[in-house]
């Protein structure tokens, strides 16, 4: 062939007859033309990288093709670990954890992270019996937070007033009357949620979203508001206070109201108190013949009983006397006659 | 029969008053009454101030009786069918003549004030063995008796609210009368006893609703110094450490208990006497 019909593969150009030409696999090139496609600098020590008809120096071969670790950034040469949507070096792939190499291991996808075996299982262990969080969907170590229905890291959420990242005790609030509907469902920091006003009930600690019931300066869910010894609630029914506390008609009466000595009731209405003890009006009698008394009869005390004035006097002489003596000691204080 | 029971009697029939007033009617027996045991609807009889010496077992056809007054008669025995009144919540069988209670008696099943005051009952055979079963009782006046001991079952009548013991022969108080927690009065005076258990102390027995009479006892010097002072002193000192030590060294001496006033206790009129 002769130098007239051979050109440059790179500009087309013929070689002048004491040029030096390159010959590369029967392409031939001035030598200012055989340079990398991509810096158009001559290859260091003349190693070059061809891909799909191009030539490229190591450097821009690299660069444009070979892989990069997902770790280190380095290019990969040799055995490229695709996982994880990535490619890496054997030695960079390791478990997130432990730090093993994977490769030949084998590993396990945990919440975006690559595990080897071992250290998978133990994070299940490790998480069994606590709350997933829906958002990230790995598991909430402390406390979670509720809202709407499920369970998430505080953190993924910011007050819906003042924008503070949100903690465990931030509190979710429903729908209430004269907010919009856009503000149902949504998260207060604990101060926020204070400053809103809402009612807190007294019995629960937690905001009250429908009937309130104020009473012994406290809001209560209307089911929360219970008779301190029974527990029932008082759903709208009278409650009687006594030492800050509630109580239902009957147990207030039982507890701190006037039973009828006779018949054990609690007495509604007029009310006789004598010797430490109650009666119904119409039950007041003598104890010990059951004759009816007012509160103005004249009574004499027996055991801590009234007894009327025809059976103390029925009492035989003895006991008279006995109880006169012993009358006449209380009197004193208990000391004994001088 | 006397005019004027007859004349109650007929009343009760005709207007159908459930309370039945036939005190001081100089009856000596029910049974001179003809058809008192029949009036199955009344709730209430009263029976203070007679002459009646038994009570007939049928007085268990009164099936709605709630209040029966049995005060000042001079009873001796009461008939075992009485516990089976099922309705019967007051029982005034005070002032009579009984040495002991029927065989049963702790069944009332309603039962809530018992008055046995001034008889001749004391513990062990006076008293049936399911006597402490009397759950529903809240009052129990058994002045004037002749009890020297009181049983630890007693802790059984957790309703208890007034016990009553004046004037018995109390040697003892038992410690389970601590367990009595609705406990607001507790009349010891006039007994023979010289120290309380400590768990008196845990009684609510000084609110404004409660009584402690405790006079009339040789009590230990530290108690009787103290109930000079008041019951609330009594009280107070009952919880102390020193006392407890007290307590439990005048227990384990085994004394001699003080002496039974016979005497006295002769002068009752609920004592049987041969006619001179």
């Amino acid at each position: 062939m002769s130098l007239g019909a051979m050109t440059c593969t790179r500009c087309g150009d013929s070689f002048e007859p004491q040029e030096k030409i390159v010959n590369s696999n029967g392409q031939l090139w001035h030598t200012q033309c055989f340079v990398c496609a991509q810096c158009f600098r001559p290859f260091p020590d003349d190693i070059f990288y061809e891909f799909e008809g191009r030539k490229y120096c190591e450097h821009d071969f690299q660069v444009l093709f070979a892989p990069c670790c997902g770790k280190c950034n380095e290019f990969i040469i040799g055995r490229v670990i695709k996982a994880m949507n990535a490619n890496w070096h054997p030695q960079c792939f390791t478990c997130e954890l432990c730090m093993k190499e994977l490769a030949d291991l084998g590993f396990i996808r945990n919440a975006g992270r690559a595990l080897c075996h071992e250290c998978n299982a133990r994070v299940k262990a490790e998480s069994l019996g606590k709350y997933m969080c829906h958002k990230c969907h790995s598991t909430i170590d402390g406390e979670p937070l509720r809202w709407r229905g499920d369970t998430f890291h505080p953190y993924h959420f910011n007050c819906a007033a003042c924008g503070n990242e949100l903690t465990a005790n931030a509190r979710e609030v429903k729908s209430r009357p004269g907010y919009t509907a856009n503000e149902m469902n949504e998260l207060y920091c604990l101060r926020c949620h204070d400053k809103m006003g809402i009612p807190i009930c007294g019995a629960c600690r937690r905001p009250i979203e429908e009937r309130v019931v104020t009473a012994l300066g406290k809001h209560w869910h209307v089911e929360h508001f219970v008779c301190a010894k029974c527990e029932k609630p008082f759903m709208g029914n009278r409650h009687y206070e006594r030492k800050g506390l509630a109580y239902c008609e009957t147990h207030y009466h039982e507890l701190f109201g006037n039973l009828c000595f006779v018949c054990n009731s609690v007495i509604y209405g007029d009310v006789v108190m004598a010797l430490n003890k109650a009666w119904c009006t119409h039950h007041f009698a003598c104890a010990l013949c059951d004759t009816k008394m007012t509160q103005k009869t004249k009574f004499f005390e027996f055991d801590q009983r009234p007894i009327c004035k025809k059976c103390y006097e029925r009492f035989p002489q003895e006991l008279k006397k006995r109880l006169k003596r012993q009358h006449e000691v209380q009197a004193r204080g208990g000391k004994p006659a001088v | 029969m006397s005019k004027a029971a007859r004349k109650a009697l007929d009343e009760a029939r005709e207007t159908g008053n459930p309370e039945l007033d036939l005190q001081e009617k100089q009856i000596t027996s029910l049974e001179e009454l003809p058809g008192l045991l029949s009036l199955e609807h009344i709730t209430r009889l009263t029976l203070t101030h007679n002459r009646l010496t038994k009570v007939p077992a049928a007085i268990a056809n009164l099936i709605n009786l709630e209040i029966l007054n049995l005060f000042n008669n001079i009873i001796e025995e009461l008939p075992t069918s009485i516990s089976s009144l099922n309705k019967l919540r007051i029982l005034n069988v005070g002032m009579n003549r009984l040495d002991e209670l029927p065989r049963g008696f702790g069944s009332f099943p309603v039962l809530e004030v018992l008055d046995i005051t001034y008889n001749n009952i004391s513990e062990g055979d006076s008293l049936p063995g399911n006597f402490f079963m009397l759950e529903s009782l809240r009052a129990l006046y058994m002045g004037d008796n002749d009890f020297e001991y009181i049983s630890p079952e007693i802790k059984n009548l957790k309703n208890l609210q007034i016990l009553s013991l004046r004037d018995n022969d109390l040697i003892v108080v038992p410690r389970e009368i601590g367990e009595l927690t609705r406990l607001r009065e507790l009349h010891l005076q006039g007994n023979r006893l010289e120290v309380l258990p400590p768990e008196v102390g845990q009684l609510d027995l000084l609110g404004t609703r409660s009584c402690l009479r405790l006079e009339g006892n040789p009590w230990v010097p530290m108690i009787a110094d103290q109930l000079l002072l008041g019951p609330s002193h009594v009280m107070d000192m009952l919880r102390n450490e020193s006392y407890k030590f007290v307590y439990q060294r005048h227990i384990s001496s085994g004394s001699q208990p003080p002496p039974k006033n016979f005497e006295a206790k002769n002068r009752k009129i609920s004592r049987k006497r041969d006619v001179a």
